[in-house]
């Protein structure tokens, strides 16, 4: 082809993430271009992050892992997107959910629950990744660990307590198991 | 820059969480070339979303588009917007995955959800989704 298409697409990102991509000395976002072999241009001053790349795909990626770095994944978490082509990052916006910020303090709170520990659960149990960061919750995850994930986060939102919805996990777990039999049988 | 009998198309991708439907048309957007929905591929209705029937949507459209004549498409994604969420359902990504997979070359990637530039009140009520 003569004409070798690039694409270029553009995210806004929170002012206080902007350091998080960017790494110590650019390393993070030198790891990033590396990994899915595009090219990013970050503009501070306007927030706004453009990533420019051959491969539409790759970009559309860059695109997912630079949004989750933005709800407030480690770079680290965030690059999970590339581990498997399934990976999906899925945010939910707590805004329609509540309106004060004291509101939004009590939802958050019992979603990351004393010390993490709920958070950690849901993480434990369903493999999926949570990041709690301002007025919304990020998951990064296969699809049928997000639409678990997502019920469980719900359920929290909804205001069952914690031992509910630790059994309901607990029980998609046992679930999940004759769920991968039967698809492929 | 291509011959002359190379023909692009659009693939207009609707992935909302409940389904997903791709329709490929001419570079107009005016004539259907072919298109596919979640409820084509699969039998449960809670599966017209996942990303598995996305694949085999895009894989069958791909076909499709290729009899006739079409060697790459352009994409315009779409999230249900105005009043509801404006990001994509989990069935875009996979859909592009596999379109390219099938051999389809792919274009420009867009994002065509329709945001309102305030519009109407999202759903909810006055007092929000009570918890």
């Amino acid at each position: 082809m003569v004409n070798t298409m690039t694409t270029i697409q553009e995210v806004k990102v929170t002012a206080s993430r902007i350091a998080v991509i960017i790494g110590k000395g650019g390393a993070t976002k030198g790891l990033i271009e590396e990994k899915t072999g595009t090219e990013l241009a970050i503009d501070s001053a306007e927030g706004t992050v453009t990533v420019e790349g051959e491969d539409a795909l790759s970009v559309l990626r860059t695109i997912e892992i630079i949004k989750a770095i933005n709800r407030g994944f480690s770079p680290e978490r965030a690059l999970l997107l590339l581990e498997d082509e399934d990976m999906l990052l899925e945010i939910i916006d707590l805004s329609g959910v509540c309106t004060t910020t004291k509101q939004m303090e009590r939802i958050r709170g019992r979603i990351i629950g004393k010390g993490g520990r709920a958070r950690a659960q849901i993480e434990d149990m369903t493999g999926a990744a949570i990041s709690v960061h301002g007025k919304t919750i990020a998951l990064i995850g296969m699809p049928e660990q997000l639409k678990v994930a997502r019920a469980a986060v719900d359920m929290l939102l909804e205001g069952l307590p914690h031992e509910t919805v630790f059994s309901f996990l607990d029980r998609k777990k046992k679930e999940a198991k004759t769920d991968i039999l039967e698809y492929y049988y | 820059m291509a011959a002359e009998n190379e023909k692009w198309g659009i693939a207009h991708i609707f992935a909302s969480f409940n389904n997903t439907i791709i329709t490929v048309t001419d570079l107009s957007g005016a004539e259907t070339v072919t298109k596919s929905s979640g409820g084509m591929v699969v039998k449960q209705a809670r599966n017209e979303s996942s990303p598995y029937a996305a694949m085999q949507m895009a894989t069958n459209v791909a076909h499709n588009a290729r009899d006739k004549g079409i060697v790459g498409v352009h994409v315009k994604v779409r999230a249900p917007g105005r009043g509801k969420q404006r990001s994509p359902g989990p069935g875009a990504q996979a859909a592009i995955r596999a379109l390219a997979r099938a051999g389809m070359r792919i274009g420009r990637i867009e994002d065509v959800t329709p945001v309102p530039h305030d519009g109407i009140r999202t759903k909810g009520g006055k007092r929000g989704r009570r918890v």
